[in-house]
């Protein structure tokens, strides 16, 4: 593993949407590597970031309301 | 719980009824927020919802109770999204998406603020508006991953791609996103930034 592979794979590792093989590769390679360290902790911070400011907006309670009446008032 | 209607319905209609409410409308704010990212306005994206979540109503026996409702509905949504809304609520993407290779904003920032502070001060509707922003087939696949949480088989699923595509549109999707709110922090003085 090299750090070109390693920042490549960086989102599937955060995401734990790899091989628990390549998981182990990636794992020790950052533990080794300060500076991947602190690319993937950068990352990660991005994307709790990301999660944290898009989520707040729901459904309208006036949509909710709608769909209740179409669907069950028939 | 509500006072009976006052002709009960048959008790299979009621029973579709509950079930439907608790597998699916608990998905509404989801649908929602995507609708609203793909359509890019309110008006359209409650229209768009209000169908979907019929039309899965409709549909609700082709359903298997304790699947993956959320992403049975997305998949309804955004095909009915394409087929009835895509036309006319945007322009039809005019970049080569494939052409798009966003630089990495790690490199430029670890100086200065490696734990990038900056992005606390970017307010939410500056990161919906970088979301908006962002060409299409990147826009979606960062929201149902990074904002809606959706696995890579489920994302693959509702977009109707391999999984190797729902990747590489997620790395670059992310740091496009990334770049453009890095350079926003830069415009307003929030963070100094690689003087080039």
């Amino acid at each position: 593993m090299n750090c070109r592979e390693c920042i490549e794979h960086l989102y599937e590792y955060l995401d734990r949407e790899m091989t628990p093989e390549l998981e182990r590769e990636i794992r020790a390679h950052l533990a080794d590597c300060p500076p991947c360290g602190e690319q993937h902790d950068f990352e990660a911070i991005f994307l709790k970031f990301l999660r944290a400011r898009c989520t707040a907006q729901g459904a309208p309670l006036d949509l909710r309301r709608r769909i209740l009446e179409e669907l069950f008032d028939e | 719980m509500t006072s009976p209607p006052p002709s009960p319905p048959p008790p299979d209609a009621d029973q579709k009824r509950s079930t439907f409410e608790r597998e699916a409308l608990v998905h509404l704010d989801s649908l929602y927020r995507v609708a609203l990212r793909l359509t890019g306005n309110e008006a359209d994206a409650q229209d768009l919802v209000q169908e979907a979540v019929l039309r899965a109503y409709r549909a609700w026996e082709q359903y298997t109770p304790g699947t993956n409702a959320r992403g049975w509905l997305l998949t309804i949504l955004r095909n009915l999204f394409i087929n009835e809304y895509r036309r006319r609520s945007r322009h039809p993407e005019t970049v080569d998406v494939d052409t798009i290779e966003p630089y990495a904003v790690f490199p430029e920032i670890q100086d200065e603020d490696p734990q990038a502070t900056f992005f606390d001060r970017i307010v939410d509707d500056e990161v919906l508006r970088a979301l908006d922003q962002l060409p299409h087939v990147f826009r979606e696949a960062v929201m149902l991953s990074d904002v809606e949480g959706l696995s890579y088989d489920e994302i693959a699923t509702v977009l109707d791609v391999p999984v190797g595509t729902v990747k590489s549109r997620l790395f670059r999707g992310r740091r496009l996103l990334q770049s453009r709110l890095y350079e926003y922090a830069v415009s307003q003085g929030y963070i100094k930034g690689q003087t080039s």
